[in-house]
């Protein structure tokens, strides 16, 4: 039995997604999700001539018919789907407290977890963080305990590197498939972008969800002069905290966001914002089917 | 505008304090966020920059405003209108002649005063009063402003001590009896407690002082005619002072000694053997800031015997004095008494009789008629045994009680206050009284029958008696303000006063008494001169340093008087109060509470 917010009718609802994906895999069983190759689903892909030995059965006797030639109805192969989901373990996944931001942010991995091992795919999840580990890949909904064990034993703490980190997990992926990438993305521009790339250059179909907490979103500092110090790096900072300095902070955190949106709208990359006191359910079943994650 | 408590103004000093908290609270908290990075692109400042401009809330100005309308209502501040109608109180006591950076205490109390006249309004009305002998007003009729400047100007300040008043009291009582709308005392005390009715305002500050307290000049003993001198002189300072005192007759030295006096503490000073002059004068050369207090005056005993005057009506139980060496008896009966003049006597002597009034003169009562004012008798007794007696005392000097037996006794039952010296178990034998300058005693039993070798403690206590009075006799000064007897008076008899006045005095005035100024008063009477020595007696007077304070209780509601004082420090503490309320809204209360989430961090680096 999963605690909350995985209850049997969240569960329930979850089976009813299946993720979209923009590329086609290679995959090695059949499933439910297009790949370059030909093979024996019901969609139509294409006519070849016929050849010796070809299977009688696809004939496509109309044609013949009419041209009095013979051609063979050849159809897409349907595979499984290989999702890499990428969690940030970082220390800044902490802020305000681990159950506030990261727990909320495994809770999205989660669920879209679930979504894949309830369509009989593989999921495999990874932290980012250094040093970080990565589970075996799971399939099947009875690994939903294994993801949450996984994800449950999780530490966040330390900086992190996006880049590195992603280059140091992707080095052990053999299979393309979809990459969820779950991180807070308080980094400069080009650590992201660097990250992103690097996951673009393995061919992967690329989610991002910005998850930040709320007190991120408005940090809620007595006025005055604060010392601010960096979860991450330890850099402090002397602030002097207003209403105005609020006003200008909010600012500029939405457009690093927009930027974070910009840069993967023009790489095709779907992407995502979910600040954690939002409810998971409400993120999963409307937010995320709008930018077409889901089927 | 004014303030009735100015001392509360002193608390403006403090209000830059107000900046601390917000400095304190500029020390910046620290806390931990999840990063920094929108921060620094917003341009924060490192930490490494350790002084930044100072940020000062406008809370800040909110609370300066506060408190600066707190310490403003503590002061008091009253919108006095003038006053038209007032009474002066001016302390013209001796220590108001006390200098001051070279002006006396009571010219400055005079330019004050001059400045409080200037404040009133064209019809105002003054009137005066000094405070010294007592409580007196100047003027009959209220004085306008301009006659109680040229009023104020003529007043000298006497020789005389504060008299005992309660001046909260007196104060308040001129305001409520007299309708006074203020009541001003300028004194030399310090006043303490606030009234708006009535004012005092204070003049001088503590200084160390050296006075002479006491000076005497009598013959050595009953039996010596050598004359001595004896002066006190304290110091009301904190240090050990040496200073030369100077013993003068009628203005030429006679002889002169260094003389060291303890801080806060006396010393006494004795000469011996000088001439016979009529009168003298103790001076100490002390250069500090009051001068009457450094000389006394004294006159010689009025006879080198001891003059007895015997009033009994057994003249041979008298005569048994005359054997006495410098003694010097005349014996009358109690029905001559009335006709006869004893103002040359050192010492009447009332044996079984008494005079209607006190004598002038120190007397001795002998078992005197049940009617006396000093005492009333007892039933007799007889060999009475003394159960108590006073020690030291010259009367009991010498004396062996153990054999000290009355064969007949009245026991003695005081009807004034005095000092019983010799006691029975049935009551006092001996009773010792002194009143104005002169002593006097009454006795329970006869001591003249036994003088001589017959019963010697008796003839021991008898001539301690004589001598007791002796010591009184005739030098001893008495303090000003005490009357001078003028009995037998002449047509043509005046008074010199010290400061030169010549006085014509009056038969139908049985005394002169203002004697207050210090120094030898001299009665002119048919071409002989009589001197009387008159010194400042209240030793309050000389001390500069812890002056008695004047304490005002506070307000109390008078029929009749009119404040012309408007407080407004309610209204302040109000909008004090107001602005509390204000602040409190106003002030952000997240800053106060602890931020849930928000961690913050010890000092040292994380």
């Amino acid at each position: 039995m999963l605690s909350d917010p995985f209850t049997a009718d969240f569960l329930n609802q979850l089976e009813t997604l299946r993720l979209r994906t923009r590329k086609e895999f290679l995959g090695s069983h059949p499933g439910s999700y297009s790949s370059p190759r030909r093979g024996t689903s019901l969609e139509f892909s294409d006519y070849r001539r016929y050849a010796p030995g070809d299977d009688l059965r696809y004939l496509d006797w109309g044609i013949y018919a009419r041209t009095d030639r013979l051609y063979i109805k050849v159809f897409r192969e349907e595979v499984d789907l290989f999702a890499y989901v990428f969690i940030d373990a970082s220390a800044s996944m902490t802020f305000p407290s681990r159950e506030a931001k990261f727990l909320p942010a495994t809770h999205v991995a989660l669920a879209l977890a679930y979504v894949i091992l309830a369509n009989h795919d593989h999921v495999k999840l990874h932290l980012l963080q250094h040093g970080g580990g990565a589970s075996p890949f799971y399939r099947g909904r009875r690994r939903m305990r294994d993801c949450v064990e996984f994800a449950n034993a999780a530490a966040p703490g330390g900086g992190l590197d996006m880049a590195a980190g992603l280059s140091e997990h992707l080095k052990r992926v053999r299979r393309p498939g979809k990459a969820i990438l779950i991180s807070d993305f308080l980094m400069p521009a080009a650590a992201y972008q660097k990250g992103l790339n690097l996951l673009r250059a393995f061919n992967l179909d690329i989610v991002a969800i910005q998850v930040l907490s709320r007190y991120e979103v408005d940090p809620p500092f007595p006025s005055g002069n604060v010392a601010l110090i960096d979860s991450e790096n330890q850099q402090e900072i002397k602030h002097q905290w207003s209403a105005a300095a609020r006003r200008n902070y909010q600012s500029r955190l939405a457009h690093h966001n927009a930027e974070i949106r910009s840069f993967c709208h023009q790489s095709g990359i779907r992407y995502s914002f979910y600040v954690t006191d939002r409810d998971l359910g409400e993120f999963v079943f409307a937010t995320l089917p709008v930018i077409g994650l889901f089927k | 505008m004014e303030f009735l408590n100015p001392g509360a103004l002193f608390g403006l000093l403090a209000l830059p304090l107000l900046l601390i908290p917000y400095l304190v609270r500029r020390k910046p908290r620290r806390l931990v966020f999840s990063s920094v990075l929108l921060f620094i692109e917003g341009g924060a400042q490192a930490s490494a920059r350790r002084f930044g401009r100072i940020h000062v809330p406008p809370i800040f100005f909110l609370q300066l405003l506060l408190l600066a309308l707190l310490i403003f209502a503590l002061s008091e501040p009253v919108f006095s209108v003038r006053p038209t109608r007032i009474a002066i109180l001016l302390d013209n006591s001796a220590s108001m002649q006390t200098l001051e950076d070279g002006r006396t205490r009571l010219s400055l109390a005079q330019e004050k005063i001059g400045e409080v006249i200037g404040e009133l309004g064209v019809g105002g009305q003054v009137d005066l009063y000094l405070t010294t002998p007592t409580l007196t007003k100047v003027q009959a009729e209220p004085l306008t402003p301009g006659q109680a400047l040229s009023a104020i100007e003529n007043i000298r300040a006497y020789d005389l001590g504060d008299p005992p008043m309660d001046y909260d009291r007196v104060l308040r009582q001129l305001a409520g009896e007299r309708s006074y709308e203020r009541v001003y005392l300028f004194t030399d005390h310090p006043a303490s407690g606030q009234s708006t009715a009535a004012r005092v305002i204070s003049v001088g500050r503590p200084q160390g002082n050296l006075a002479v307290t006491s000076f005497d000049v009598h013959r050595a003993s009953l039996n010596n005619a050598r004359l001595e001198a004896n002066a006190v002189v304290a110091n009301f300072s904190g240090k050990d002072e040496t200073v030369k005192i100077a013993l003068q007759g009628d203005g030429a030295t006679l002889a002169s000694r260094e003389l060291v006096v303890p801080a806060s503490g006396t010393a006494t000073a004795t000469f011996e053997g000088f001439a016979e002059h009529p009168s003298y004068q103790i001076e100490i050369e002390a250069s500090d800031a009051l001068a009457l207090d450094n000389r006394r005056f004294a006159v010689a005993p009025t006879s080198r015997n001891l003059r007895i005057l015997a009033v009994t009506p057994r003249p041979q139980s008298a005569a048994s004095l005359k054997s006495i060496q410098g003694v010097r008896v005349d014996v009358i009966s109690p029905a001559e008494y009335a006709k006869f003049d004893g103002r040359d006597y050192g010492l009447e002597i009332f044996h079984f009789s008494a005079p209607a009034q006190l004598p002038r003169n120190p007397a001795l009562f002998i078992l005197p008629p049940e009617s006396s004012s000093l005492v009333d008798l007892g039933a007799p007794l007889s060999n009475v045994q003394v159960s108590s007696w006073r020690e030291p005392h010259v009367l009991t000097r010498y004396v062996n009680f153990s054999l000290f037996r009355p064969t007949y006794a009245r026991p003695l039952k005081p009807q004034s206050a005095g000092q019983i010296v010799v006691e029975s178990p049935a009551g006092a034998l001996v009773f010792a009284v002194e009143r104005t300058g002169a002593r006097y005693l009454t006795l329970g039993f006869d001591p003249l029958p036994y003088l001589g070798r017959a019963n010697l403690p008796m003839s021991i206590f008898t001539l301690n008696i004589l001598d007791w009075f002796f010591q009184s006799g005739g030098s001893r000064s008495q303090a000003t303000g005490e009357p001078i007897p003028l009995t037998g008076m002449q047509s043509g008899d005046s008074l010199v006063t010290p400061a030169g006045e010549k006085i014509a005095l009056k038969s139908a005035s049985g005394s002169f008494a203002a004697t207050f100024h210090q120094g030898i008063y001299r009665r002119v009477r048919g071409g002989a001169s009589e001197f009387y020595a008159r010194n400042l007696g209240d030793l309050g007077e000389s001390d500069l340093r812890t002056p008695t304070p004047i304490e005002l209780r506070g307000e109390a509601a008078h029929t009749g008087s009119t404040s012309v004082l408007f407080s407004f420090w309610p209204y302040l503490l109000l909008a004090s109060l107001l602005l509390l309320l204000i602040e409190w809204f106003i002030n952000p209360r997240r800053a106060r509470a602890t931020l849930p989430g928000v961690r913050r961090v010890s000092r040292q680096p994380v």
